[in-house]
């Protein structure tokens, strides 16, 4: 994998190239390297396995360039990127194609100029995870599943329903899930940031799904971190505890119930609704539920939600942007207001000069420039990294959701007296585009029914479908946790750092009343 | 140094097979296989009527899986990104990458033996990987176009894309935004496998995609779909005439749907039905149904719980002894199945692990009767490989993905299947899916829903689909149409890290019974 300094050099040998050629007005190169490396765990005690499914990894380097162009026909901008290759040579070549591909965008003002507030965030990566090697990388994925299979052998309850060793293979005990190691370095320079900025990050991620699938009970397990010689079996052991408290889960009927979300259905919502309409891009398209609400209230005074990439410590967090500008904290909805966006610098630009800023955003170009800081033009790629191979676009980091007035989860139960505490959803979509606010979504594990202000019993995996609107969950707010945890949801850029949401009037559906014919 | 074309598959087969037979060398490895992939891609993208990128760009990618292990057999994989650069020293790029891979799973049968013995009963289902025999093929498929994506000019692309956006826009003045993107790419795949398999495949693939967001008052509709086909850039200007799959020129198509945007925005949200009501579908809505309800669950993958972290399981199967086969979950006049022979972003002629892809019966007659598999799932739950193992580019595992799943057609005209219907709801076009963990129970959002009274369409509503459990969705089916269609799907997601695919669906009309939800 290529060094900091590596990139830097290679960065700083590009944009002197660039600046030799007479038809460029402005440009910026990134470079980058990345590695993901990955253990995917699959053990079924029922079907033949590895355990171990897929110890394995991807690797790039290469180097970007945009570039605006004089020509006859005004200002062109382009983009192009060469993998693999960070000399004079590469750089030529991504030149090449920026050049090839320049469109003259009427809404491109400039690429970005210097931030006023500094970097904050320096050196906080951990460099055994930079070294990590190949014997490492497969020791994490059994670590993780060595930690439930530890925990389903010591499980009484599990003892007594099987009866004997051999028939305890027969309950169906399942763990599933990976280990996401993350390598990314970056170094930018630009016409207007020619001083090469470099940025190194690494992190760890344990995400475990275990169950007892004969009972059809479910649980889950995940540990985030920066830092290698923080990594434990946790998730494995987590997951595999929580399936066995969910053995003898109920149905629910349909209705209407005050539910407690736990954290991974908070980052869900999230990140699936809630984020998507903060960018300031769906304010542009007209296509959020907040259209023209800036300043004005979207949710409960009890709720506030702030993006920070620059947190010491968060999993995502970053020095720098894909952009070159410094992470920083961008609240979005205060006390139940909504007050910023999640912005590139192109984004920003173009909104803060769009005739119907007031119309999309609800404020005019002076007041909404403070709601619009470019702090988040970012260049991650599917599964993860800083993809040299494309312009930055805009993605959230560490999202940080507090409460107001928050209390510790057994108050929070008690308030909500009998209800539903469901702490796992999937297939989380704006059903009918992100401005209507209709949600669904299914329950798939670690749920309970609430009764006289306790938990009271499990509830059935798979048997509750939530059918709202996402207005119900920002507004119907009844009390938050105090404690929130780095959560991560499938295919999702951002870390979000949830408590727990109990919020009233949510309407659910029972389904899936054959499944228990099949049994 | 020469630009990287798909030609270069010509100068490195030889190298990559030698490699590969050295392979057979190192100790207890007893299979490796290698993709290379290389793609010329052109892609142009226009919002509300001005330019807003281009590119003309390559991909070459590398892929190695290796079975190995003393004590036990297990996988290990390397992915890498490769470049310009990377083609003088492609032979040792290969070779480290297959030794890599080889540490990694000596590394992983070492610890998964450890394991077996360590966890008693449950280390008892860790076993040795095997792959089901195929021949080994030695093949070479030529890509199908009209037009070579590689003679398109850039700036025509850009051209194009740039008035279809200002054609779209100048549909209605509700019409707000919109982005128009175009792409046309030749690529050519390599596989070579210890086994003597030697399989060369090219592929030409042309895909137009719209974003519409229109505004009526309060609300907006935001639409999206996609046309495309494995052929050149003339199915962009000329559309597609080849039964079951037909589109327009990507004009019409784009200026249809702002125009079906403009309709939707001004009618009414669907009423929810407080029980099951009729329902006829349409292809295009159908195409989605069948791609959630049929095509996920049948993958064998999914089934033997190894995405239960993910993207699910299978209702279609419990245990290796336990499941669906045999039995009826459909009516008597449904039958489903894929097909890579059928046309469209779903055919190939092999899949990536160098088995005949083959049409695989789902449901026949209502009765279930089997899965899409890979060498290692068939080697695990019995039955022949049909060829469905495959990745979205070489540098990532394969998984089992569709090909063309589609519901077969039936003997009816659409016309009289509606003609019938006293009361009920014409269900037409897919949106957005909502499915539960193991494919049992659905919502799926539909584009247009129209109320049928007395056998003829009435009132449009907006922001309405269909939610019904899978089984009795299908065993009530009591008409199908003989319109049989298939469409692109542009972006199906499974596995970790996220893989986006294309691959194609579809089916005819259909009628059964299901509750109507709105917003």
């Amino acid at each position: 994998m290529k060094t900091v300094g590596e990139l830097a050099r290679a960065a700083e040998a590009a944009l002197a190239l660039i600046k030799s050629r007479p038809d460029v007005r402005e440009a910026e190169v990134f470079t980058s390297a990345n590695s993901a490396l990955l253990t995917r765990l699959n053990y079924t005690s029922h079907i033949p396995c590895n355990g171990v499914e897929e110890p394995k990894s991807t690797e790039s380097d290469g180097i970007g360039i945009q570039a605006v162009f004089e020509s006859e026909r005004g200002a062109l901008i382009g983009f192009g990127s060469e993998p693999s290759d960070l000399t004079p040579a590469g750089a030529e070549r991504a030149l090449g194609k920026a050049r090839k591909a320049a469109v003259a965008d009427p809404e491109f003002v400039s690429l970005p100029a210097p931030a006023f507030a500094p970097r904050v965030l320096t050196d906080y990566h951990d460099p055994r995870v930079m070294e990590l090697d190949d014997a490492s990388l497969v020791d994490t994925g059994w670590r993780i599943t060595g930690g439930a299979l530890r925990t389903f052998m010591a499980s009484g309850r599990l003892a007594a329903l099987a009866g004997d060793d051999e028939a305890l293979r027969r309950l169906g005990l399942i763990l599933g899930g990976d280990v996401t190691i993350l390598r990314e370095r970056i170094a930018i320079a630009s016409t207007a940031m020619p001083r090469p900025q470099t940025d190194e990050t690494s992190l760890i991620t344990a995400f475990a799904t275990a169950m007892v699938e004969s009972q059809g009970a479910k649980g889950s397990g995940a540990s985030t971190g920066t830092r290698l010689d923080h990594f434990t079996d946790e998730a494995g052991v987590d997951a595999a505890q929580n399936a066995i408290g969910a053995i003898g889960g109920q149905r629910v009927p349909s209705g209407t119930y005050t539910v407690v979300f736990g954290r991974q259905p908070v980052a869900d919502l999230l990140n699936n609704i809630v984020i998507p309409s903060c960018t300031v891009g769906a304010f542009y398209s007209s296509s959020t539920p907040f259209l023209g609400k800036l300043g004005r209230a979207v949710a409960s005074p009890l709720l506030s939600l702030y993006d920070h990439g620059a947190m010491p410590g968060l999993m995502g967090s970053k020095g720098i942007t894909c952009e070159g500008l410094p992470t920083g904290r961008t609240d979005l909805i205060k006390r139940g207001v909504l007050v910023g966006c999640l912005s590139n610098w192109y984004e920003t630009q173009r909104l803060l000069r769009d005739p119907a800023i007031a119309e999309k955003l609800g404020a005019a170009a002076p007041e909404a420039q403070a709601a619009l800081v470019p702090r988040n033009g970012f260049r991650f790629g599917a599964g993860g990294g800083r993809q040299f191979d494309s312009p930055p676009g805009v993605a959230a980091s560490n999202v940080v959701v507090e409460g107001a007035e928050p209390v510790n989860l057994d108050e929070l139960l008690r308030r909500v007296g009998n209800g539903l505490y469901i702490g796992r959803i999937w297939y989380t979509y704006p059903i009918n585009g992100m401005r209507a606010g209709d949600f669904t979504c299914t329950v798939v594990g670690d749920s309970y029914i609430i009764r006289d202000g306790r938990i009271a019993a499990p509830i059935k995996a798979n048997a509750l479908r939530i059918n709202d609107n996402i207005a119900t969950f920002l507004n119907n707010v009844a009390g938050v946790t105090k404690d929130v945890k780095g959560t991560i949801v499938w295919a999702a850029d951002e870390v979000v750092y949830a408590p727990e949401i109990a919020v009233t009037s949510v309407h659910v559906d029972e389904i899936a009343g054959f499944m228990e014919e099949l049994d | 140094m020469k630009p990287i074309s798909v030609d270069l598959i010509d100068t490195v087969t030889p190298i990559a097979q030698e490699r590969v037979r050295q392979a057979r060398r190192l100790p207890h490895l007893r299979y490796a296989d290698l993709r290379l992939e290389v793609t010329e891609a052109k892609g142009a993208g226009a919002e509300n009527g001005t330019p807003k990128f281009s590119g003309d760009d390559y991909g070459f990618a590398l892929g190695v899986r290796v079975l190995a292990g003393e004590r036990m057999i297990a996988p290990g994989y390397v992915g890498q990104v490769l470049g310009t650069a990377d083609v003088a020293d492609l032979d040792r790029i290969m070779r480290e990458a297959i030794e890599r891979a080889y540490r990694r799973a000596m590394v992983n049968g070492e610890r998964k033996a450890d394991a077996r013995e360590k966890y008693g009963a449950l280390g008892a289902a860790l076993a040795d990987t095997h792959l089901h025999p195929i021949p080994a093929l030695q093949d070479t498929v030529a890509a199908v176009y009209r037009v070579d994506p590689r003679t398109v000019e850039l700036a025509e692309m850009v051209r194009y894309a740039t008035d279809v956006s200002r054609q779209v826009a100048a549909v209605d003045g509700r019409v707000k935004y919109n982005y128009i993107s175009t792409l046309t790419e030749l690529s050519r795949e390599l596989f070579v496998s210890t086994e003597g398999a030697c399989i060369d495949q090219s592929f030409a693939l042309t895909q137009g995609t719209c974003s519409v967001v229109t505004v009526h008052g309060e609300v907006s509709q935001d639409l999206y779909d996609a046309i495309g086909h494995q052929r050149g850039w003339e199915i962009l200007l000329d559309g597609a005439t080849e039964l079951p799959l037909t589109f327009p020129a990507f004009r019409d198509f784009a200026q249809g749907l702002a125009r079906e945007g403009v309709e939707l925005a001004a009618a009414p949200v669907l009423p929810t039905s407080d029980g099951d009501v009729v329902v006829v579908t349409d292809p295009h809505y159908n195409t989605l149904l069948s791609h959630e309800i049929i095509g996920h669950p049948v993958e064998l993958d999914r089934a033997l719980k190894m995405e239960t972290a993910y993207a699910g399981r299978s209702w279609l199967l419990g245990g290796l002894s336990d499941h669906q086969i045999g039995r009826r979950v459909a009516s008597p006049l449904v039958t489903a199945y894929s097909d890579p022979a059928l046309p469209g972003f779903g055919h190939y002629k092999y899949d990536h692990e160098g088995t005949p892809g083959r049409r695989v019966v789902h449901i026949d007659k209502g009765i279930f009767r089997g899965f899409m598999n890979s060498r290692q799932t068939a080697a695990i739950f019995g039955g022949e490989p049909n060829g469905h193992w495959k990745a979205t580019d070489a540098s990532l595992v394969p998984l089992i993905r569709m090909s063309n799943t589609v519901f077969d057609a039936g003997a009816r005209a659409p016309e009289d299947i509606v003609k019938e219907v006293d009361r009920g709801y014409y269900v037409a076009g897919h949106r957005t899916p909502s499915i539960a963990e193991s494919r049992e129970n659905f919502r799926i959002s539909a584009r247009r829903v129209y109320e049928i009274r007395n056998g003829e369409l009435g009132r449009l509503y907006r922001d309405g689909g269909i939610a019904a459990d899978s089984r009795d969705y299908l065993v009530n089916v009591d008409a199908v149409g003989s319109d049989f269609r298939v469409y692109p799907i542009p972006n199906c997601g499974k596995g970790q890290p996220m893989q986006t695919k294309r691959l194609g669906n579809g089916g005819p009309t259909m009628r059964t019974r299901a509750r109507v939800i709105g917003g």
